[in-house]
C-alpha cells in the first residue's frame, strides 16, 4: 500500500487565528478517512486545504507523493463533493457531469459516453436533460457524487455531503457512498460532525478539536480506548457518562462521587492515593439488575423508550444514562442495581483529560456493594 | 369599514396618484397632436378635436432628428459598453474580497455617485480640454457619463455577484478550471440577468443625458437628441406642439422598452437576478 495523502506538521493561520495546529496525517491508498469534530474544529479547513481552496501556512502536504503546497486546485486531481452540492444551476445534469472533462479537452462524444456510464451506476440516466433546480435533494446529491466519480481522481473529498438530507435518506446514502468507495477502490476523505457517520463509514477516523487532532485510529479502537475525555464523550451515542472520582488512600480503590450518593470501586492497580480522576462508563455498558444485585444501586430519575431500547436516567448528581435493549419494567422513582463489566470502565486524568491506562488491562470493580443510597452516606 | 371597501379606496387613491404622476406625459402626447390655436385655448381641451398626425413627420424632417437620435444612440451604447467592460470586473472584485480597503473603495464609489453632474462638469471640462479630448466630443461625453454612472452599475452588479455562491466557483476550481475560467464559465452566466438589467438602466440614463453633452459638444452635427430638444426652446418659443412632438419621438421608444422589460428589470433589481 502506498501513501496517497501525507500531511507533515501542517499549520494554517487566519491572521492571528490558528486554525490548524501541527497536523500530521498519513492516508493510505484506498482508505476511507473521516474527519470528525464539533463545528469550528478545523476539519473543513483541513479538507479545503487538501483541495487547494485554502493555502496552508507551514508544513508539507503531499498527494500521491507529489508536494502540493503551492499547486492550484485544478492541478491536484482531487474531486470534491460540497455540502450544498454546488451544482452549476445553468447547466443540465449531463453538462454538470461532463464539465470537468470538457475543461480538460475531452471530446464531446467521449464525455457524453463517460457521463452515461457514470449516470447508469448512480441511477441518473433518466435525468440527464434536467436542470439542478428540477431535482430533489437526493437526486442533487447523486449528481454531485457523479460529478466527482466521472473524473477518476486521486482522492475524493466530501464536505458534509449528507447534512442536507432527511434522516432516512441519510442512512441510505451512507451505505451507498461507502459501497461506491469500495467499488472504485478510491481514497476518500470525509468531513462530518456526525460521529455515527464517521463510525459507520470510515476505515480510519480522525477526531479533531480546536485545530488539533485529538485522536486517530480505527473506529472501534476509538470507541474502546478513547485517548482522552473529549474523544470518549464525542464518540458513541448516547454519550459516555463521566463521574468525578477520587482514588482511595490504599491507592487501589476509587470513590465515585454522585453528590449524596457515593460508590466505591476497586482498581486493578495502584494509583497515587487521593488523586482525583474522572471515571467514564458508556450507557450501553451498564446493566440494570435487581436492587442489591449489582455493583451499586441508584434511584431512577426518568425513563424514555424508543421501542427497541430504553434510556434510563438516574436521579443522581451527575446523572447516569443507561441504555437497555428491550423494555425493562423500570419506572421513575424505583431503586435499581447496576452491574458494570470492569473492562468497560475508563479512567481519565481530571486535570489533563488524558486516558489513564490500566496496567494489567483491567480496572476491577469490587464485588461487595459499597454504594450508599441517599440517606446512608458513609 | 369592510375589506372590500378598503381595497377599493386604496385602488382609487393609487389611481389618482398615478394620474397626477403621469399627467405631464399625457399632456406631452396630446399637446403634440393639437393645432396652434387649440394649444392656447381656454379652458384647455383634454382631448384634441382635430389631431395633427402629420406633425411627427414634419418635426423629424425639420429638426433633422435622425442625426440627433443617432448621436444619442452612439453616446448611450458607448457609455454602456465602457461601463460594462470596466464595471463588471470591478464589481466582481468588490463582491469577492472583503477587507478594510474594499470597504473604503466602496465608500469612495458611492461618494462619486452623490456628486451631481452640474458640479462635476467644470473640472471635467477643464481636464478634458487639456488632454485634447474635446476634439472627439462624443467620446469625451461617453467617458464623462461612464465616470458618473459607473458607481451605480458597480453597486448593482456587485449585489448580483454576491448572490452567486462562492462554492460554485470553488467547485469549478476543483473541477479543473482556472480562476478566470471559472469566472467566465460559471459566475458570468449566472450573473447575466443582473448585469443586463443594470446595463439597460445605464443605457436609459445615458440616452437622456444632457449636462455633459450640452457643455462639451459644440458641433451641432454631433449633438444628441437631448441637446437638440434644448436648442428647440428659446425665450420666445411658442411652437409647443412641435416641441412635444419631438419629445414624444424621443421618449416613446425608451418608454416602450421599459414597459416591455419592466418585469425583468424589477425582478432583476430585487432578487439579484438569480433563480
Amino acid at each position: 500500500m502506498t501513501l496517497q495523502i501525507e500531511l507533515n506538521g501542517v499549520n494554517k493561520f487566519y491572521g492571528a487565528f490558528h486554525a490548524l495546529k501541527d497536523i500530521n496525517l498519513a492516508i493510505e491508498e484506498g482508505t476511507f478517512v473521516a474527519l470528525v469534530g464539533p463545528s469550528g474544529c478545523g476539519k473543513s479547513t483541513l479538507l479545503r486545504s487538501l483541495a487547494g481552496l485554502e493555502k496552508i501556512s507551514t508544513g508539507e502536504m503531499k498527494i500521491a507523493g507529489a508536494l502540493m503546497n503551492d499547486v492550484p486546485p485544478r492541478k491536484r486531481d482531487v474531486a470534491m463533493v460540497f455540502q450544498s452540492y454546488a451544482l452549476y444551476p445553468h447547466m443540465t445534469v449531463e453538462e454538470n457531469l461532463t464539465y470537468s472533462l470538457r475543461i480538460r479537452g475531452v471530446k464531446r462524444a467521449e464525455a457524453r459516453k463517460a457521463a452515461e456510464e457514470v449516470a447508469a451506476t448512480t441511477g441518473l440516466s433518466h435525468l440527464m436533460k434536467r436542470y439542478p433546480r428540477e431535482l430533489s435533494g437526493g437526486q442533487r446529491q447523486r449528481v454531485a457524487m457523479s460529478r466527482a466519480i466521472i473524473r477518476h481522481p486521486k482522492a475524493f473529498l466530501f464536505d458534509e455531503p449528507l447534512s442536507n438530507l432527511d434522516a432516512a435518506l441519510r442512512v441510505h446514502m451512507r451505505k451507498e457512498i461507502r459501497a461506491l468507495h469500495d467499488r472504485l477502490n478510491a481514497t476518500s476523505v470525509y468531513v462530518t460532525h456526525d460521529q455515527i457517520e464517521a463510525m459507520t463509514m470510515a476505515d480510519h477516523v480522525v477526531v479533531m478539536r480546536d485545530g488539533i487532532i485529538e485522536q486517530q485510529g480505527r473506529p472501534l479502537d476509538l470507541y474502546d480506548r478513547p485517548a482522552n475525555k473529549f474523544v470518549a464523550g464525542f464518540i458513541g451515542s448516547p454519550a459516555m457518562n463521566f463521574i468525578p472520582a477520587v482514588v482511595g488512600e490504599d491507592g487501589a480503590h476509587v470513590a465515585l462521587d454522585f453528590g449524596k450518593t457515593q460508590a466505591k470501586l476497586a482498581l486493578g492497580r495502584g494509583l497515587p492515593p487521593g488523586s482525583s480522576v474522572t471515571a467514564g462508563i458508556r450507557p450501553e455498558h451498564i446493566k440494570v439488575v435487581a436492587e442489591g444485585q449489582g455493583a451499586f444501586d441508584v434511584p431512577v430519575g426518568f425513563v424514555e423508550s424508543t421501542g427497541s431500547a430504553t434510556f434510563i436516567t438516574s436521579a443522581t448528581q451527575p446523572e447516569l444514562t443507561i441504555v437497555e435493549t428491550g423494555r425493562g419494567g423500570v419506572g421513575s422513582g424505583d431503586i435499581i442495581g447496576l452491574a458494570i463489566d470492569p473492562v468497560q470502565l475508563h479512567l481519565f486524568d481530571t486535570a489533563t483529560g488524558k486516558r489513564i491506562e490500566p496496567e494489567n488491562g483491567r480496572i476491577g470493580i469490587e464485588p461487595p456493594r459499597h454504594l450508599h443510597v441517599a440517606g446512608h452516606v458513609s | 369599514m369592510s375589506e372590500q371597501f378598503r381595497n377599493r379606496l386604496m385602488l382609487a387613491v393609487a389611481l389618482v396618484l398615478a394620474a397626477i404622476y403621469l399627467f405631464p406625459l399625457y399632456w406631452m402626447y396630446i399637446t403634440a397632436l393639437k393645432s396652434g390655436s387649440a394649444m392656447f385655448a381656454t379652458p384647455p381641451k383634454f382631448w384634441p378635436s382635430e389631431p395633427q398626425w402629420g406633425i411627427y413627420g414634419d418635426v423629424w424632417q425639420s429638426r433633422n432628428m435622425g442625426r440627433y437620435l443617432w448621436n444619442s444612440l452612439v453616446i448611450a451604447f458607448g457609455a454602456v459598453a465602457l461601463i460594462s467592460v470596466l464595471g463588471v470586473g470591478c464589481a466582481y472584485v468588490l463582491a469577492r474580497y472583503r477587507n478594510v480597503w474594499v470597504d473604503i473603495g466602496l465608500f469612495l464609489i458611492l461618494m462619486l455617485q452623490v456628486l451631481p453632474a452640474s458640479l462635476m462638469i467644470t473640472p471635467i471640462f477643464v481636464g478634458f480640454s487639456q488632454f485634447g479630448l474635446l476634439d472627439t466630443p462624443r467620446f469625451a461625453v461617453i467617458l464623462a457619463i461612464a465616470a458618473k454612472s459607473m458607481p451605480f452599475f458597480v453597486v448593482l452588479v456587485r449585489a448580483t455577484f454576491m448572490s452567486v455562491p462562492m462554492e460554485l466557483e470553488e467547485a469549478a476550481l476543483v473541477d479543473g478550471n482556472s480562476r478566470i475560467g471559472a469566472f467566465f464559465n460559471i459566475v458570468l452566466p449566472l450573473a447575466r440577468n443582473g448585469i443586463l438589467v443594470s446595463a439597460i438602466l445605464i443605457f436609459m440614463q445615458a440616452f437622456g443625458e444632457f449636462v455633459y453633452s450640452k457643455s462639451m459638444i459644440q458641433d451641432i452635427e454631433l449633438q444628441p437628441a437631448s441637446v437638440g430638444l434644448n436648442s428647440f426652446m428659446g425665450p420666445n418659443t411658442n411652437e409647443w406642439n412641435n416641441i412635444m412632438a419631438y419629445a414624444t419621438i424621443y421618449v416613446t421608444p425608451i418608454l416602450a422598452a421599459f414597459i416591455l422589460l419592466q418585469r425583468r428589470i424589477v425582478s432583476g433589481l430585487t432578487s439579484g437576478a438569480l433563480k
